[in-house]
């Protein structure tokens, strides 16, 4: 069974004129998949990744994450499911900016109730994965834009999501420090075997993963399996 | 609850600039209540305290001058009191109503001296109860007794600054003294207090001695009684008609001529006193909630834009997990250990405040000529009002942080994470 699975899911925003943003979308997604959802700005692809972190919701069809139904949730179970299945890493980074990396990594388990000595060491063990031991008590203004990338992805990582979902992770990030990401992603997902999806606009991007899934006008269009991208792993163009 | 109070600290560290906001607002409006209440105390205690030193709950009837001509006599004639009125007052016609009826004489200047100190006083012959009528609060010794009044004994009470100037020391070491005043020795028997601020300097005798001495005459200068069951201001309008018109008559006073004969009735000024400090409480109270109201306005206006502010904030926290419940709590929480550390610091310095207007306007006084009346006694707010007004406006402040806390917990994540 597929970890995710999407089956005619439509989605309408009312705000003044009704607009279809997606119009019935069918997906499946394997679990240890590395998967790009790519598109132009105003496909869906954005709204398609809110639902899939169930940060939105849908109008008609089904999503089942892991074999639950996601559908017509509490906030409550909502907010435990993202919790617990899925990690999210953002464009802007979305990290608290009045909190340390230590602080800002071990927030999720924070509201799993770990006790706060269990929750510093496990923060420390995944900054030190992803080299940011010296910045632990550093605030996100007093880091590179790729350091706080690097810490988003640990606070995504800490609670051993299902699913990571990217959300143009590379955006804000100059050319360099993209591919270091990617290739960070990368490396998880072949090390670790954890299902990662980055939502893009940039083909660059795209080519370092497995499959590549476009959307055009809230409809999937081409799904393309993509092998060449180890051979070819040239660098990202922007 | 020790994670959520740490999860709020290090929110609140970080936070500094809204932290002290918020802050202010709360000390303020505490600081601003507690102020205002402890002056207006202040000003109370000072209204009754000076009041005190002449009301008395008792009817004092002195004889004047009328302004008007009756009965063959002129105006402008001098009435004095005499036995018939006393025997009057204590007559059956009051019986029930008129009770501890006394007397006392003219004051007249005299000289005290002992051992080549002189020091000049009003005597007068006065009865036991005079002490209480004339509130006069003993230093030393005791007061002119009733065993007193009936031997005619040569005693005296004089005031402590007087006893100064007779004996420096201290008060007591004239008690048992004899002084004399004019050709005639006393023995003092109390020393009664004085202030630098009054100017009270009467030597009361007792009334019998003053008689037999000084004046054989029937003149009396003031009869002083307490009354029984004359409750209404009403009711003390109709005694003072009723008992004043047959002292007027016995005089030749005209009925209408209020100024032959001095009704001062302690009663009804004690009442007017009370509803007058019933007003000013009232009046302090409300401008004390009012400030309260403004404090709490303060709260709730940074309380709103901190939501707002942080909406965002609780957009990342929702995503990576947080239930609406953990938002809601943070903030609630938040708000609560603002406004109790600041609550606190405000009512402290409110205090303060009281105790610096204590030190300084209250050690000043207005010169009355007459008397010397201090501004302010004693301003300060008992800690029982300033522990609720921290508490009420604890509560407000959290209630006034639950509406939008409520709504910002509500909101959907990806509305959340969209705004800036």
């Amino acid at each position: 069974m597929a970890l995710i699975e999407l089956s005619d899911i439509n989605k309408t925003y009312n705000n003044g004129q009704p607009l279809h943003v997606l119009k019935g979308i069918n997906l499946q997604i394997q679990r240890g998949e590395f998967v790009s959802i790519m598109g132009a700005s105003g496909s869906g692809k954005s709204t398609l990744l809110n639902i899939l972190g169930i940060l939105d919701n849908y109008d008609t069809g089904t999503y089942t994450l892991d074999g639950k139904l996601i559908k017509n949730l509490t906030e409550k179970q909502s907010a435990d499911y993202r919790n617990r299945m899925i990690g999210f890493i953002f464009q802007s980074f979305n990290l608290i900016g009045f909190k340390t990396a230590l602080e800002n990594v071990e927030l999720p388990l924070y509201y799993q109730g770990v006790p706060r000595k269990k929750r510093q060491e496990l923060a420390m063990e995944y900054l030190e994965k992803l080299g940011l031991t010296p910045w632990a008590s550093h605030f996100p203004n007093e880091m590179s834009g790729g350091q706080k990338q690097r810490v988003a992805i640990a606070r995504a990582l800490i609670t051993h999501p299902q699913i990571i979902l990217a959300d143009e992770p590379t955006g804000a990030l100059d050319s360099k420090t993209s591919v270091e990401v990617m290739q960070l992603l990368k490396r998880l997902n072949q090390e670790e075997g954890i299902t990662i999806i980055v939502v893009t606009h940039e083909s660059g991007v795209a080519n370092e993963t497995d499959k590549i899934i476009h959307i055009k006008d809230g409809i999937i269009g081409q799904i393309e399996e993509n092998t060449r991208h180890d051979a070819w792993g040239g660098p990202i163009i922007k | 609850m020790r994670e959520l109070l740490h999860e709020i600290l290090s929110s609140l560290r970080n936070n500094k600039l809204r932290t002290v906001l918020t802050g202010f607002a709360v000390s303020w409006g505490i600081f601003l209540l507690i102020a205002l209440l402890g002056a207006g105390n202040g000003l109370m205690n000072s209204f009754m305290g000076n009041m005190e030193d002449y009301i008395s709950q008792s009817v004092t009837v002195e004889g004047w001058r009328t302004s008007k001509p009756y009965a063959g006599y002129k105006e402008g004639r001098r009435i004095y009191l005499d036995q018939k009125d006393v025997q009057y007052t204590q007559g059956s016609e009051w019986r029930g109503v008129i009770e501890n009826v006394s007397v006392s004489t003219p004051s007249t200047s005299a000289t005290l001296s002992l051992s080549g100190n002189t020091v000049d006083g009003g005597l007068r012959g006065v009865m036991p109860d005079f002490q209480e009528q004339d509130k006069l609060k003993l230093a030393a010794g005791r007061f002119i007794n009733p065993q007193d009044v009936i031997q005619k004994r040569k005693v005296v009470v004089i005031s402590t600054a007087q006893a100064k100037e007779l004996k420096p020391g201290e008060p007591e070491d004239l008690v048992g003294t004899w002084i004399s005043i004019g050709q005639i020795s006393y023995l003092v028997v109390g020393v009664y207090h004085t202030d630098e601020r009054s100017f009270r300097r009467t030597v009361p005798i007792p009334y019998s001695t003053y008689k037999g001495i000084y004046d054989s005459s029937d003149k009396i200068e003031g009869i002083t009684f307490n009354l029984k069951g004359v409750n209404t201001q009403q009711d003390h309008k109709a005694f003072e008609e009723n008992y004043g018109g047959a002292i007027r008559r016995m005089h030749s006073i005209a009925p209408d001529d209020s100024r032959g004969i001095w009704i001062r009735n302690g009663y009804t000024d004690n009442m007017q006193m009370n509803t007058a400090g019933r007003m000013i409480r009232t009046a302090m109270w409300i401008l004390g909630l009012l400030t309260l109201v403004s404090g709490i306005v303060g709260v709730s206006n940074i309380m709103l834009i901190t939501v707002k502010e942080r909406t965002h904030e609780f957009g990342i926290r929702k995503a990576i997990g947080a239930k609406p419940r953990n938002i809601l709590s943070l903030i609630i929480a938040e708000s609560i250990v603002i406004t109790s550390i600041f609550g606190y610091v405000g009512m402290f310095l409110g205090m303060l405040a009281c105790q610096v207007m204590d030190k300084t306007i209250g050690q000043n006084s207005v010169d009355l000529g007459m008397e010397k009346i201090q501004m302010l006694v004693n301003p300060s707010v008992g800690l029982d009002v300033a522990v609720e007004a921290t508490l009420v406006l604890i509560l407000a402040g959290t209630l006034a942080g639950i509406i939008p806390a409520w709504k910002a917990a509500r909101v959907k994540p990806i509305e959340a994470l969209r705004a800036e």
